[in-house]
Order: structure tokens, then sequence, then C-alpha cells
């Protein structure tokens, strides 16, 4: 029975309820929004990196590199098209 | 009867009934010629049915010919419009359809698949590959982007066409504005045949990243497969936007929200927003695979190998991400202030550092080069000044303070057709010409090939260049007629000159082809232009298997090392090859995605329903199947290597 | 078919290994998709109209409830993979069977909370806010029903046919897309529902 809960695994789950658990947070206890807000990121993207790393193996194959640019492109252009248009849109958006 | 109403042309005119006659005719012609001469079998088994990468590849050209006549007859009837002052050869709706499905056909169903299909069909071979990665999938790419371009030409006879423009901004495109089922066709054809491209990215990056022959780095892929590889980037990042830009599109008008209204919450600018986050990239889809097919071809006739390959690569890797920063310069007078225009309007410039420095090294390339003045090399020669002329003029445009100026005028549309003239088009008959002899086995009439280039060159030039001193003075893009007062006469009517030697040269290239297979000698080599890339060192026509035996390389033009350095590309015996069964899947799929998207457009459920439902059942049916491919034989390998003259490799 | 004995079976064959790279590929895709609901859904978040904004329909149970039921299946399919590859072809039933047993779960809690918004006149039609938020969640749980789908049919091939290269490497492949869902997930849960509830 052991051998089916690998220790790897097993803490990855502990870890992401218990980022979970930070982000929620937010909710529950009262602070300014810039705190709240990177309290979000810093555990979103974390939590991202666990499944992308520990439960995806992203990194196991030959292929690694590819699948490594792939997503940090994918990325970086979410980013830039998310606070593009949020700069186009809203922040520098003057009507 | 009343179902049937929805389905009349809102807006007829005499044109429209002449083309629905013409459309049926031909169909009728289609099929009882095929009938005639008993071609069904060998159209379902050969063709429709193929997953081979270069037989898919020709569909896509063929298919791009096609449209190409078509979105050039709307272009003609645009510039036969606006020819002379307060013409009335259209009237103002037409023309508004005119010049959408000119843009849309041209850019999603011409520019885009003949790339594709010359990517197709020579990537493999330039690679040693035996075929893409998922052969099934191209076969499904491509008729998903056959019957979302069929869709968007059936609006023209079924319901009308779309009519916002090809940017198809919103309100215009909301149902208030443009009440016929137009826009839901662009909607749903864009789809259709978006998640087709979309897949040919994923196929072809898979295919370039793991299955090049042995040897070949990253840094020794020939330039066009360089090209073909960030072209594919740029698609799989890019349409995911279009596609939730679309959804979100077809939500407002047919199910009521408020995406692009202007109540409730709603934002039309966010449609033109969306749109060029995938719209910018789109234009580097385009001209990527270009600077490709230019490299190939100048390299080839100057006789010399590519100057600055490195920085060849790194240019291409900066566009391709650089494409992905610069969308609003598209909409810089939509009301942002000047920091964020500034932003954009830095990252748009900085995007000439990396184009000039690829049309330096073109340059450098042919300096004291032995050039060969070929129909290619002629079309790769006019590319490089009439583009540079391009480009200057969208750094005019990007300046944002200066481009309150230019917005939406004329200027704007001599711009980006001077860019996708000489960079797009002129680049895949350039592609077209020089591998012609590699997909059927003769080659094209020079002389022909010729005449054709000189008409299109002078043509380009008769038809565009007085657009920039039309719109400098004010003329408005998309404007269906104007006053004699406003003195834009006389360049419009040389615009329609210019056009008209356009369509000449066009009617001349499909002339050659039939000409060339009339009358051009079969045995031209494997090897008729003296190439240096590994596309030529397999037969011509190329085998059903490409390669007998994979090739071994050792640098970015392997032919060429073995011609001139004494390299041996095939070391190997002859193998067994594995090769994938054909399937008659992708072609119901796409039939099927027809039926859906139709159905859809006109809100007809039952049909949406049952056609997803068919969808649903071909991918059970797929991922149940059991299906190992084929083997070819050593035996069968000999046979086919001797009937080509090189059982020596 | 050449088999490659020193590879876990998932990656076994040259077209095995094009199929996860390939499916990578498709996830960089996917991350764009989202990243476009994302940027629409910020852009029309304080779009709210006449409608409710995010702070007057949210409610933490549902979100909880779901964000839990996501994060263990997306444990139990890693599980899946793990007793894949040490070759427990029936555990990996279990895991695999668990994990869409979940998959519905998550699912029917989405309805009820679809279901809550619909009667308390927040519907895909009320305003740029809430059609954002509908297909931003929408879009996501269309992944997860597709997920079900493809998740049963790859339990009934093992069943059926045994743990082939084939079906390992699609096994593989499904829980990279499962992980992905629930990555999507955690930004969901982050950046619509905490931080439209902070």
């Amino acid at each position: 029975m052991k051998e089916l809960f690998p220790m790897k695994q097993v803490n990855g789950f502990i870890f992401s309820m218990l980022l979970t658990v930070i982000a929620l947070s937010v909710y529950f206890l009262d602070m300014s929004y810039s705190v709240a807000l990177t309290i979000l990121l810093v555990t979103a993207f974390i939590q991202a990196g666990v499944q992308l790393v520990l439960f995806m193996h992203a990194g196991e194959s030959e292929d690694k590199t590819s699948i490594y640019t792939t997503t940090f492109y994918a990325l970086s252009i979410a980013l830039f098209t998310v606070f593009g248009s949020l700069l186009a849109m809203i922040w520098g958006y003057m009507f | 009867m009343e179902f049937f109403e929805r389905f009349a042309i809102p807006h007829p005119s005499p044109l429209i009934y002449a083309s629905m006659v013409a459309i049926g005719l031909v169909s009728i012609a289609i099929i009882v010629g095929i009938t005639y001469f008993k071609k069904w079998g060998y159209l379902w088994n050969e063709w429709l049915t193929t997953v081979d990468h270069k037989k898919i590849g020709i569909m896509y050209i063929i298919s791009a010919l096609l449209m190409l006549f078509r979105g050039g007859a709307d272009a003609i009837m645009m510039r036969l419009q606006t020819a002379v002052p307060e013409n009335s050869f259209l009237d103002a709706q037409h023309y508004n359809e005119v010049f959408t499905t000119h843009g849309v056909v041209m850019i999603m169903f011409m520019a885009m698949p003949f790339i594709i299909g010359l990517m197709n069909f020579i990537v493999p071979l330039q690679i040693g590959a035996r075929d893409v990665a998922f052969p099934r999938l191209n076969a499904i790419s491509f008729w998903l982007f056959f019957f979302g371009a069929m869709l968007f030409n059936l609006s023209f006879v079924v319901g009308g066409s779309p009519d916002a423009g090809w940017t198809n901004y919103y309100p215009l495109a909301s149902n208030e504005f443009s009440p016929s089922v137009g826009v839901n066709y662009y909607n749903w054809a864009l789809q259709i045949s978006g998640i087709g491209t979309l897949m040919t990215g994923i196929n072809f990056i898979a295919t370039i990243l793991k299955m090049r022959a042995p040897g070949m780095k990253l840094m020794k892929m020939p330039m066009f497969t360089w090209a073909s590889l960030l072209t594919n980037v740029i698609i799989v990042f890019a349409f995911p936007v279009l596609t939730i830009a679309l959804v979100m599109g077809t939500f407002d008008r047919q199910f009521g929200t408020h995406f692009f209204t202007s109540m409730n919450g709603g934002m039309d600018m966010m449609w033109a927003n969306l749109f060029w986050v995938w719209g910018h990239p789109e234009v580097y889809i385009l001209i990527l695979p270009a600077f490709g097919i230019y490299s190939e071809i100048i390299s080839t006739f100057s006789q010399r190998n590519l100057y600055g390959y490195k920085s060849m690569v790194w240019s291409m890797v900066l566009i391709s991400l650089f494409s992905f920063t610069v969308w609003l310069h598209h909409f810089f007078t939509m009301g942002q202030n000047a920091f964020t225009n500034s932003i954009f309007s830095i990252t748009t410039i900085a995007i000439a550092i990396p184009t000039g420095i690829k049309i330096f090294n073109w340059l450098l390339t042919m300096r004291k080069g032995k050039i060969r003045f070929t129909v290619p090399m002629l079309y790769s020669i006019a590319f490089i000044p009439l583009f540079t002329i391009g480009g200057a003029t969208g750094v005019m445009l990007g300046m944002a303070s200066a481009d309150y100026q230019y917005h939406n005028t004329m200027f704007l549309v001599a711009h980006f057709h001077n860019v996708i003239i000489p960079g797009v088009v002129f680049a895949v008959l350039a592609g077209f010409t020089y591998w012609w002899p590699k997909m059927f086995g003769f080659m094209l009439n020079e002389k022909i090939g010729k005449w054709a280039f000189w008409f299109l060159s002078i043509g380009f030039c008769l038809a565009f260049f007085p657009m920039y001193i039309t719109g400098l003075n004010g003329q408005a893009r998309r404007m269906y007629t104007y006053s004699e007062a406003t003195g834009f006469g006389p360049l419009n009517l040389l615009s329609f000159f210019g056009a008209g030697l356009m369509a000449i040269a066009f009617v001349l290239i499909v002339y050659n082809v039939y000409y060339s297979f009339r009358h051009s000698p079969r045995n031209v080599g494997d090897d008729p232009w003296n190439a240096r890339s590994l596309e030529w060192a397999t037969h011509n026509p190329v085998p059903e298997y490409n390669f007998a035996v994979a090739p071994e390389v050792k640098s970015s033009e392997a032919l060429w090392d073995q011609k001139k350095h004494g390299h041996k590309l095939f070391n190997k015996e002859y193998e067994e090859i594995h090769m994938p069964n054909k399937s008659g899947v992708p072609f119901i799929m796409g039939v099927l995605f027809f039926i859906f998207g139709f159905s859809f457009i006109f809100a007809i459920w039952l049909g949406v329903i049952l056609s997803a439902i068919g969808i649903f059942a071909c991918m059970i049916y797929r991922t149940f199947e059991q299906d190992h491919g084929f083997h070819i034989s050593v035996k069968e390998i000999k046979e086919t290597e001797e009937k080509f003259g090189g059982a020596d490799k | 078919m050449k088999l490659d004995h020193s590879q876990p079976l998932e990656y076994s064959t040259d077209q095995n290994r094009l199929n996860i790279l390939g499916f990578w590929i498709f996830l960089g895709a996917e991350i764009m998709l989202f990243a476009t609901l994302f940027t629409s859904y910020f852009v029309y978040e304080d779009r709210i109209g006449s409608g409710p904004s995010g702070a007057d329909i949210f409610e933490i149970t549902p979100v909880l409830i779901e964000t839990i039921i996501l994060l263990t299946s997306s444990f139990t399919i890693g599980l899946a993979i793990h007793a894949m590859r040490i070759n427990r072809t029936k555990a990996m039933t279990v895991f695999l069977g668990i994990t869409l047993l979940l998959g519905a779960a998550f699912l029917a809690t989405e309805i009820y909370e679809f279901n809550h918004y619909y009667h308390i006149g927040a519907t895909l039609q009320t305003s740029g806010f809430t059609g954002i938020l509908l297909t931003t969640l929408g879009t996501h749980g269309a992944h997860v029903t597709l997920g079900l789908f493809w998740g049963a049919m790859i339990l009934i091939q093992i069943m059926k046919r045994g743990l082939t290269p084939q079906i390992a490497n699609k096994s593989f492949i499904f829980s990279l897309y499962w992980h992905f869902l629930d990555v999507v997930w955690i930004f969901i849960f982050s950046f619509i529902y905490l931080k439209g509830m902070m």
C-alpha cells in the first residue's frame, strides 16, 4: 500500500493545501489591498509551479528544454497581454 | 416557408444572382465532370482521405489559388467602383460587403493556406523527415480550414455577407448595425478554420523539434524551417486569443451578452483590443515564412551561402516575441493617454531593427554572388526595395502622434498592401515557382513567368503608390465613393489601371501552369536549380516515403556539402519504412464542422446538436481505433528508387 | 513499432514521445486561451452596469468545496500515474476512477453555483461583468466536462486492453490535462473569487 503513495506526491499535496489556506487568509483576515494581492500572486504562482514540476513531471524527459521554453514563452506573452490590455483599456484610457 | 426566409439575401443585386448561377453551374460541372471521368474513387482514395503531408500541401495551395481569384475579384470590384468619382457600380452596402470579404479571404483563406501549404510540402523534406508528427491531425487541420473557407464563401449567396470590415469592429458588427447573419458567418468561418490553424501550429512545432535528420542541430536548420518553426510558435500563442474574441462576439450577437455593446457594462473597444492581440502576430505569421522563402531563394540563385545565418535566426526570434507587444498601434486614436501610446510606439518602431538586419543580410548575400535572374529570384530582388518602402511607411504609421493624421486613410491601405503584396504574395509566388518541380517533376515556363512578374510588379506600383498620395490628401479608406471636387479621381483611375495589370499577371500565372503542364520537359532531374538544402536531395516528384534512408547532415546546406565538399548524405542500408494509414475521418469531421457552423449561424439548434454529437462520435471512434499504419518493404523501396534512377543512394 | 524499455511505458515509442511534447505545446496554447479570458475578466470586473458585483454574489462555501475537490483530484491523478509506472494496473484504475468521481463532484458543485447565480439575477446577459465571469468559469467547466468523458474512455480502454504503450501514453497525457485544469482553477480561485471577495 505504501508504495502507492510516494512522498513526493503526498508532500506536494499537503503543500498545495497549505498554499490554499494561506491564500484564504486574504478573505478571513483584514489586510490592505496591496498586501492581499501580493499574497494571492505569490501563492498562485508557487501553486502553479508545484503542479508543473512535481505533478506534471515537466523536467523528466529529453524534451524538458522545449517544454520549459514553451511554458515560459506562453507565460510571458500571457502576462504582457494581461497588463498591456489593462493599460490600454483601463489605466491609460482617458474617456 | 418561413423557415427558408432566413436564408434569403437581405440586399440582393444582379451581381449576386449572377454569382449564384455561376456557383451552381460550376458545382454541377465539377460533379458531372468527376462522374463522367469516373474519378470519384481516385478523388476519395488519393486526396480526400490522404494523410500525406505532400498531398495536403498541394490541396492547401490549390485552395489558396482559388481563394486568390475570389478575393481578387473583390479587389477589382472595389477599384472599379472607386475608379471615377460618384460611381454607381456598387452601392454602399455592397461595397462594405466586398471590402470585408476581400480582407478576410485574402488574409485567412489565401495568404495563410498558401504559406501553410508550402510549409506542409517543404518542411518535412528540409529536415529529412518521413511526414509531420501527427499526420492524421494534419489532415483534420486542412479540412477544417477548407470547410471554414467554404462556409465563409457561402455567405455570398445564402443569408448575406459580413459587412463590418475584416477587422469587424463593434458596435458596427453588432446586431443593431449589422442585422444580417453576415457577421455570424465571419465568427464561425474564422473560428473553424482558426482551430485548424492552431492544430497545424502544434503539429509543426513538434515535427521540427523532434523529427530532424541526424546531425541537424537547431542552428543547422535551413532558414525556411527556422521561419516555419517561429511562425508556428506565433500561431500557437496568437490563435487562442482569436478563439475567445470570436466566442465573445458570437455570445453578443446570438445570446444577448454585453461584451461589446455600449450598455450594461459593455465595452466595444475591447473587441478591437482582443482582435489586434491576435491580429498583429497574425501579420508576422504571414511575413516570417516569406522571409524564410526569400532566404532560400536568394542564397540559391546568388550561388552563395546565406550571409549572417545566426543574425537571421535571432532577428526572427526577436520578431516573434515583439510581434505580441505592439498590437495597440492599430488603435492609437482610441483615446489612451500619451504614456500608453508611447510604449507601444516604441515597441512598434523597435521591430524595424531586426527586420532591417534581415534586409542587409539578403543584400550582403547577393554581394559578389553570381546571380541568376530566374523568376523566383526576380520576385526576391523586387521584394527588397518594395518591402523597404512598406516598412518605412510602417515606421511613419508607428509614431503615435503622426498616426492621428494617417489613421484610417488610404495611406494606411497603401502601407499594408505594400508590405503584404511584395512581402507575402511575391514570396508565395516565388516559392511556388521555385518548389514547383519538387511537387510535380517539371519546371514552370520561365518566359511566361517573367511576363507575369513584370505585370505584377508594375501593376502593384501603379495600384498602390497613388494611394499614399490620396491618403495624405485625406481620402478615407472604406468609403464607397467620393465627389469630383476632392480631386482624388485621376489617381484612383491610375490605381484601377494598376489593379488591371495585376489581374493580367495572375491570369498569366495560371496560364503558365497549363502551358508548362502541356509543354515542359519532364526529365529535369532531382536538382534543377542547383540548390543547397535537403529537400532537393530526394527525387522529383517526391516518392511517398520522402527519403529511402534517413539523410545525415552536418550543416544547414546539406546538399551543397554533398555536391561540393564530398559529404555523404545517405550512409545506411534500406530498411522497412513505417507509414501512417489514410483515413476518411478528417474529411467527415470537416463536413460535420461545416454543418455545425452553418446551423449555428442560422440558430438551427437541432443541426448544432446533431453535428456536435457527430464530431464527438468521430473523436470516440478515433480513441478506440487501433491503427498501427503499414510498412513499405525493402523490395518496394528498391523498385521505386530504381524507377527514379536513384538506386545508388 | 520500436519499444524503448529504458523509458517508462508512456515514453516508450517515438510516437509516444511526440504525443507528449505535442500536448505540452497545446497546453501553451491553453495558457493563452485562459490568459485572454483573464484579461477580459479584469477589464470587465468593474463594468457591472445595473447588475451585481463580485462581492455581491460570490459565496465562500461552494468555492472552497470546489477548490478542495479539484486539488484532491489533481493529487489522485498523480497517484494514478505513479501506480501506472510501478505496474499496478488495478490501483491505477482505482485512482483514475476516484479522479473522475471527484471531477463529477466538482461539476455538480459548479452547476449548483451557476444555478444560484441564475436565481439571484446574475446571468450571462446581465452585464459585462457577469457575462465574462460565467464565460470564464464556463470555459473551465467545459474543459472539466470534456476531461470526464476523455478519462472515462481511457478507463474503458485500460479495462478492455490492459496497459499498452498507447494507453499508458493517453493516460499520462490525460494527467497533464487534468493537472493543467487544476492550475487554471488556482488562478480562478485566487484572482476571481478571493480578489472579488476581499
